[in-house]
């Protein structure tokens, strides 16, 4: 058997008892995720009764709606709608309590949580056919391959946007209706039913929640066909439990529905007259941008994908922004970049290269940390997932939160839109385009280089964002500062595309944050 | 927008499949034994390449990594402590690179594996031969801190695994001999670099992911005598959970990867120098899930040294 054989073999013995331990640990006790996002029910702050008051962004304000008065909480229609609740809240089974507790973490956070989902599930290019060709994308045939959408950057901003402005306006019209009718919530009527979700103090209709789940719907659908199915259940499921924790009664709910959906209607017919559907383009308009780059004397951008792919939505820059108008895209557009000629553009493309030659680990690390590629929330979505913790962190009210998310994902938008004009009225090349001997640590995307999207992207979501939460700003363009040298290490941009995006970035979102400082939220 | 697998999680999830082929002998996997106070060190060299891969299920290539190839030098030891309990050591050095696409392939120091390997039993069974029963305790950690998220350039999945298996061996007493082995491998949570992933139809918001567990077995026949060496095996790797890669999208470091392969070695053992051996071994991979269809060939050589 195990005879012991000198001091060396009880020391492998010993090891080999340590690595017998170390597996017993393994395995019993490391199922556990760390995850960054969770959202206990919380109380918010303030109630912000004003909320109706404050400025619309989209809409003309509450009177665009029509909200019937509700039959008063001293009627018997009113009190019909109450038996039901506390018979429910009775027998709640369990999958209905965890419904209630995930909802409880507030609406807007929870849509925003699974907005960055959805992008990151369609967030995934064609792949190419047998003879080097892509299909596109069709959105009257969304489950075929390719998948409709191809949630890439421009397209995710502006999903984000539309969700969280129609969220944003919708909310407002709502605190407008439930502090005009002022009809108390079925728990505070009715000393049987149990208040469930966190107590706001609100009126009950037309119900908030509701109304989120409406205008959530009726734009996520239309941004991701295929996966009405689980918007719809998650929407259905937002309204049980805004019925069943007694915050809302069954009238409540329709009237919210109905306004939730009367909002949405705007935001949907906006979508489609905004030129995203002229945002491709065609093989003649692209090989234009080439040819008028090469008759500048510039070396134009060509695509780095094997087979080489269509530049990624060439006209977004002619898609409309929120807070600028096109003349204020034209207008912010900033200048030049370094001719591909240039002693600058030489001397740029050698900082590059060390970064191909040589990154640290540290250096590696950042640029996956903000890589953002194909396959995930893109780098909108990772501002969404920052401002995620501070929203929930400031126990915001829904309309609050809604405000905090529409802001950001408006100057993302206009960010995305100022970018895309940019990148395609310069149409620079990528430096392993320059110098066919640099190579990437990470992806290289497939539009052009100046001016660098991540980086125009991080200075707009920061300065809103520090805009919102003046306690942080310094961590913010901390994180916009990182965000960007990170495709510089990742060698996929150079030193001016960063620099120059950034400031873009801040200018753009002056725009919004105009807007911001004198809608009424702040008084 | 590149698309593959790694060839490296095998040997990484098991200690077993890939880059320590090449040692396989005398190694975790084999029925064979180092006798008390002898050691068994050397070297072996890896070429792994493949340029189709299974998409989740669907075979294809990508021209955005083209041929990925990957490389090892292991280094490896195994020390009979009694002519019953082996304790065995192993680590690579490992490179990768793809021929198509712009990305760099990455390049360093991978995990470390320890094992300790106990012979159960060895009794005659039949007049024709015996059977042999081993069982192993094998743990990995990663050593060097490279990057899991590159995959099928990054070298290793950083995580942290312990494996128990368990060898039968029927040795006929004319040389030739049957071996069947299977281990269950449990992995420890990967660190990303990055604060969320989407993978297996959910978005995670947080930087650890969760590693599926891992089945293999291995079914072997050969022949064996005092100069040569020489087994053939099929062997299966069923990884216990994890998400297909998407269609068109990257693969992930917890995807569910599965394969098929066949592999045979031939070992020699040398009169002169005595002690010495050199050994060569070609695995292809006939069917997989969310990996390359790797062709993989290993040369090294082995040196017994009796204290």
């Amino acid at each position: 058997m195990m005879t012991a054989s000198g001091p060396f073999s009880s020391r492998i013995r010993r090891a080999a008892a340590a690595i017998a331990l170390g597996g017993l640990f393994l395995a019993g006790c490391d199922n556990n995720l760390r995850t960054t996002e969770d959202l206990p029910a919380s109380t918010p702050a303030s109630s912000d009764p004003g909320a109706g008051n404050w400025k619309p962004i989209a809409i003309t304000g509450p009177g665009q709606f029509t909200v019937a008065p509700p039959a008063a909480a001293t009627s018997a229609a009113f009190q019909a709608e109450l038996p039901p609740i506390r018979a429910a809240q009775a027998s709640l089974t369990e999958a209905q309590r965890q419904n209630i507790e995930y909802w409880s973490g507030g609406g807007v956070l929870r849509w925003n949580q699974i907005l960055r989902e959805m992008v990151a599930r369609y967030n995934l290019p064609p792949a190419p056919r047998v003879d080097g060709t892509y299909p596109a994308p069709d959105a009257d045939n969304p489950f075929a391959d390719p998948a409709f959408p191809f949630s890439n950057p421009p397209y995710a901003a502006r999903a984000y946007s539309y969700v969280s402005v129609a969220q944003f306006e919708a909310l407002k019209v709502t605190w407008f209706y439930k502090y005009e009718y002022n009809r108390p919530s079925p728990y505070r009527v009715d000393t049987g039913i149990q208040s469930l979700m966190p107590n706001t103090g609100l009126p009950g209709y037309p119900s908030e929640d509701a109304v989120l789940s409406a205008v959530s719907t009726d734009i996520m659908r239309l941004l991701f066909p295929a996966a009405v199915e689980e918007i719809t259940l998650r929407a259905a499921q937002q309204r049980e439990a805004a019925l069943l924790s007694g915050r809302a009664s069954s009238s409540d709910i329709a009237a919210g529905l109905a306004l939730g959906r009367a909002v949405a209607a705007v935001f949907t017919a906006r979508a489609a007259a905004d030129g995203m559907r002229n945002a491709v383009g065609t093989r003649a308009q692209w090989d234009a941008f080439a040819a008028q780059a090469a008759a500048r004397g510039e070396i134009p951008w060509t695509s780095l994908d094997t087979p080489s792919r269509p530049p990624m939505l060439p006209f977004f820059g002619q898609v409309r922004g929120w807070a600028m108008t096109p003349s204020d895209i034209v207008a912010e557009r900033p200048g030049p970049p370094p001719s591909t000629s240039s002693e600058q553009m030489r001397q740029e493309l050698a900082e590059v290269r060390t970064y191909s030659d040589g990154a640290t680990r540290e250096q590696v690390a950042i640029a996956h940390k903000w890589s953002d590629g194909a396959g995930t929330y893109t780098p909108p979505g990772h501002w969404n997932d920052i401002a995620a913790e501070y929203v929930r962190d400031a126990r915001m009210s829904e309309v609050r939160a809604a405000r905090a998310f529409a802001l950001i994902n408006m100057s993302l938008q206009d960010a995305a839109v100022g970018c895309w004009e940019a990148k395609y009225f310069y149409f620079n090349p990528r430096p392993t385009t320059l110098d066919p001997n640099a190579t990437t640590a990470i992806g290289v995307p497939n539009f052009p280089a100046y001016t660098s999207g991540h980086s125009t992207f991080s200075g707009a979501a920061a300065a809103v964002l520090g805009y919102l939460f003046p306690a942080g700003a310094s961590q913010f363009n901390q994180m916009a500062d990182e965000a960007g040298i990170s495709r510089l290490y990742g060698s996929i941009h150079y030193r001016s595309d960063i620099d120059i995006g950034k400031d873009h970035g801040r200018r753009i979102a002056g725009y919004t944050i105009r807007f911001a400082r004198q809608d009424g939220a702040d008084n | 927008m590149f698309q593959t697998r790694l060839p490296r999680k095998a040997t990484l999830a098991l200690a077993v499949l890939a880059v320590s082929a090449p040692v396989r002998a005398q190694t975790i996997e084999d029925g064979i034994m180092m006798s008390k106070n002898v050691l068994c060190a050397g070297v072996a060299y890896s070429y792994d390449s493949w340029d189709e891969y299974w998409e989740g299920t669907l075979k294809r290539t990508n021209g955005n990594v083209g041929k990925v190839t990957t490389e090892a030098v292991t280094v490896m030891g195994t020390y009979g402590i009694t002519d019953r309990l082996n304790v065995i050591a192993m680590m690579p050095y490992v490179w990768t690179d793809a021929s198509g696409g712009t990305i760099h392939g990455t390049k360093g120091v991978q995990d470390l594996t320890l094992a300790a390997k106990f012979k159960v039993l060895e009794t005659p069974l039949t007049n024709a031969g015996a059977l042999h029963v081993f069982a192993v305790a094998s743990g990995a950690t990663p050593i060097g801190d490279y990057t899991p998220d590159l995959i099928p350039l990054s070298i290793g999945t950083q995580s942290d695994r312990f494996s128990g298996r368990l060898t039968l061996k029927f040795q006929a007493q004319k040389g030739w001999f049957l071996e069947g082995t299977g281990a269950y491998t449990w992995r420890g949570k990967v660190t990303l670099d990055r604060p969320a992933y989407f993978t297996d139809g959910r978005l995670y918001s947080t930087d650890e992911v969760l590693m599926p567990d891992v089945f293999d077995y291995r079914l072997s026949a050969g022949y064996v005598n005092g100069r040569v060496y020489v087994p053939f095996s099929f062997s299966q790797q069923i990884t216990q959970g994890g998400g297909d890669i998407r269609r068109q999208d990257m693969p992930f470091v917890s995807n569910r990867m599965n394969a098929s392969r066949v592999d045979g070695t031939v070992q020699y053992y040398f009169t002169k120098p005595r002690n010495l051996s050199v050994k060569v071994n070609g695995m292809y991979a006939v069917t997989g899930r969310n990996v390359g269809q790797s062709t993989m060939f290993t040369a090294g050589f082995l040196y017994t040294f009796a204290f």
